[in-house]
């Protein structure tokens, strides 16, 4: 017989148990606890006094529900989750769940979530991911926000944001924006033979 | 937050690094200078790039060839100072020496360059080099998504690149036996094989994030990776058992013995209809590859089955006549059934030994003959020279690496998922799809 769903005080009680397969069989249940669990797991993993590996579980109950309302049939619950997940990109949180927020919404974001994350492309911490995020959502919206803020953001992330399009199958212009992945820009201190340059 | 960066911020991180620009690269001259065709000056010109564990590997071998005159090694190139340096002392003071891999493609007297950074970096540096005229070795699993696999095999037929997979168990001698053993009807239609390896590791020293080492360029091995705060269980070696960069067991070992499987079946270009996976998951630590899983590809026309097994059932290796090569590695390995018997191979890397049966089948006048490798390194010599075709070329060398991605994709979302082989692509299914592909951070894309 299967197991009855846990409820939001179970799952985060688990989440934060000393036990670390308590953790992970908390984890692998947080999908059907769903958009609830979003907000306590993001205040369990970016509680200052937190355990490192009660953190890293929070993350992973996160993306479960992230996986679980991705599929085909999870459209209902998905709705929830993105309301939950787009609050998490506010600044009262802290920089590194905002870029983990990112990549989620990147997997099962839509139109809805597009404002949002354009709106951090003028972050200076954030605005890769958040790039990389509408990059990857479908759809008319993510383009269309990218193809507007070529125009907007700072003028050394625009290749960036060029680059994006060209992903999509869009020519920022290749005169204006061209490819440099292949200009090599770091250099080595070793020698050849194995010796190390003399610092100046 | 504990995951997150403690002292530094990714902004702050990109200047400090990018402090390293403001100095002269120094490249000495007299270094063999030629166009792209090897047989101008009658041996190949490499760039090796990635100097881990496998990368020595490659060095120390090509070092071996270049005394015989059989090529020659113009550049070595890693992110880690102290890897490069042991990297140039091996080589000596007439290879050059980068941290940047696109200056080794930016050289012209370079033919080909051996690509042995780890997996994340495997697809775009492949493209790379193919956009820049060189030939390529590349090592397994070819490619990290869908999407990667179909820009490498792209980008080599633009630009006539030949290119050799470095899933060697093609090229080992008992694989011959085992292909053209199989051919004939050694067992008759094959129906199922099901590959059996020891689990992944588990991170049993967690650590916080911290600042990288002064010798190792972060920002440069993370490369297509989204930007994270160092962490020293990602590196060296241990990059492995982390999804985004090594993707576990089934893309180390899978794409070995997925490689024989597909060879020996003469299945390269075909693909599962279906792909189911279980397993369980690290519950502490860093990584987050499966410790165990079970994988299930189902194929189609002609019908069979193909499963990875992390643990699985091992076979125990067979007692063997004192002059037959030892069973070295018993602790994975594959069994073919089919409907006239079983045969079973052990290891499919670097080492690859089969049933007695297999070994001491002589093939009658009128058998089918099969592709009999002279070495890994030396059938893509061959190829660069003769513009053949390699036994693990780019196209069989994805074909494997997307059976290892998408059984990590199936585990990932819990989900059996469905393969359209002939579109290269996942049916049905919005957010495995948006998986086929992932965002790669600039300017290191494909």
């Amino acid at each position: 017989m299967p197991n009855a769903p846990l409820t939001l005080d179970e799952l985060i009680a688990r989440i934060k148990d000393k036990d670390d397969t308590v953790r992970a069989a908390a984890c692998l249940r947080a999908g059907e606890v769903g958009a609830a669990a979003v907000k306590p797991l993001a205040a369990v993993l970016t509680a200052g006094d937190v355990d490192l590996e009660v953190a890293r579980s929070a993350k992973r109950a996160l993306w479960r529900i992230v996986r679980y309302v991705g599929r085909s049939d999870g459209q209902k619950q998905r709705g929830a989750v993105l309301s939950e997940l787009l609050a998490l990109l506010k600044d009262v949180w802290p920089d590194a769940l905002r870029r983990e927020v990112l990549w989620m919404l990147s997997e099962i974001g839509d139109e809805t979530c597009v404002a949002t994350i354009t709106s951090l492309l003028v972050n200076a911490e954030l605005q890769e991911d958040a790039r990389c995020a509408l990059q990857r959502i479908p759809g008319p919206a993510a383009l269309n926000a990218l193809k507007e803020a070529l125009g907007r953001v700072s003028d050394d992330f625009r290749p960036a944001v060029a680059q994006a399009l060209r992903a999509r199958g869009t020519d920022a212009g290749p005169k204006k924006y061209p490819v440099r992945k292949l200009i090599p820009a770091r250099q080595t201190a070793v020698l050849p033979g194995g010796k190390m340059k003399e610092k100046r | 937050m504990p995951s997150a960066p403690s002292s530094i911020t990714r902004r702050r991180f990109l200047k400090t690094s990018a402090a390293a620009l403001a100095l002269p690269q120094f490249i000495p001259a007299g270094i063999l200078a030629a166009g792209r065709n090897p047989g101008a000056h009658g041996r190949l010109i490499l760039g090796l790039i990635g100097m881990g564990g496998m990368g020595l590997a490659h060095l120390r071998a090509m070092l071996e060839r270049a005394g015989q005159g059989q090529v020659g090694v113009a550049a070595v190139c890693d992110v880690d100072e102290k890897r490069l340096q042991a990297a140039a002392q091996a080589a000596g003071p007439r290879t050059l020496v980068f941290r940047d891999y696109r200056y080794v493609l930016q050289r012209k007297d370079v033919d080909a360059v051996i690509l042995a950074a780890p997996d994340h970096w495997h697809g775009v540096q492949f493209v790379h080099a193919a956009e820049c005229g060189k030939h390529i070795y590349c090592e397994k699993p070819a490619c990290s998504t869908i999407e990667e696999g179909k820009a490498m095999i792209a980008a080599a037929e633009k630009n006539k690149t030949v290119a050799q997979i470095g899933s060697q168990g093609r090229s080992q001698p008992e694989a011959y036996l085992m292909h053209r053993f199989l051919a004939n009807g050694g067992i008759g239609k094959i129906k199922r094989v099901d590959c059996w390896h020891y689990p992944s590791p588990v991170d049993d020293q967690p650590v916080p994030n911290g600042d990288p080492p002064p010798e190792l360029d972060w920002d440069l091995w993370l490369g297509p990776l989204r930007w994270r705060p160092y962490n020293p269980r990602y590196l060296h070696g241990t990059f492995r058992w982390v999804m985004d960069c090594g993707g576990g067991q089934i893309c180390d070992r899978g794409a070995h013995l997925f490689s024989c499987v597909l060879g020996f079946l003469d299945a390269d270009g075909a693909g599962p209809v279906t792909v189911e996976a279980t397993g369980t998951l690290p519950t502490k630590g860093l990584w987050d590859t499966a410790v165990t899983m079970n994988v299930t590809y189902t194929f189609k026309n002609p019908d069979w089955v193909l499963t990875w097994n992390q643990p699985g059932k091992p076979v125990p290796p067979e007692e063997r006549p004192a002059d037959a090569p030892k069973i070295e590695q018993p602790r994975f390995g594959a069994v073919y059934q089919g409907d006239k018997g079983t045969v079973t191979q052990w290891g499919g890397d670097g080492g690859l030994w089969v049933d007695d049966k297999v070994r001491n089948w002589q093939p009658p006048p009128d058998a089918v003959e099969v592709p009999k490798s002279p070495g890994h390194y030396e059938d893509w010599f061959s190829a660069v020279k003769t513009g053949g075709k390699t036994i693990m070329n780019v196209a069989a060398g994805v074909g494997v690496a997307n059976l290892c991605n998408l059984g990590n994709l199936a585990f990932l979302l819990g989900r059996t998922l469905r393969w359209d082989q002939a579109k290269q692509e996942i049916i049905a299914d919005d957010e495995a799809r948006r998986l086929m592909s992932r965002p790669q951070r600039f300017p290191y894309h494909l």
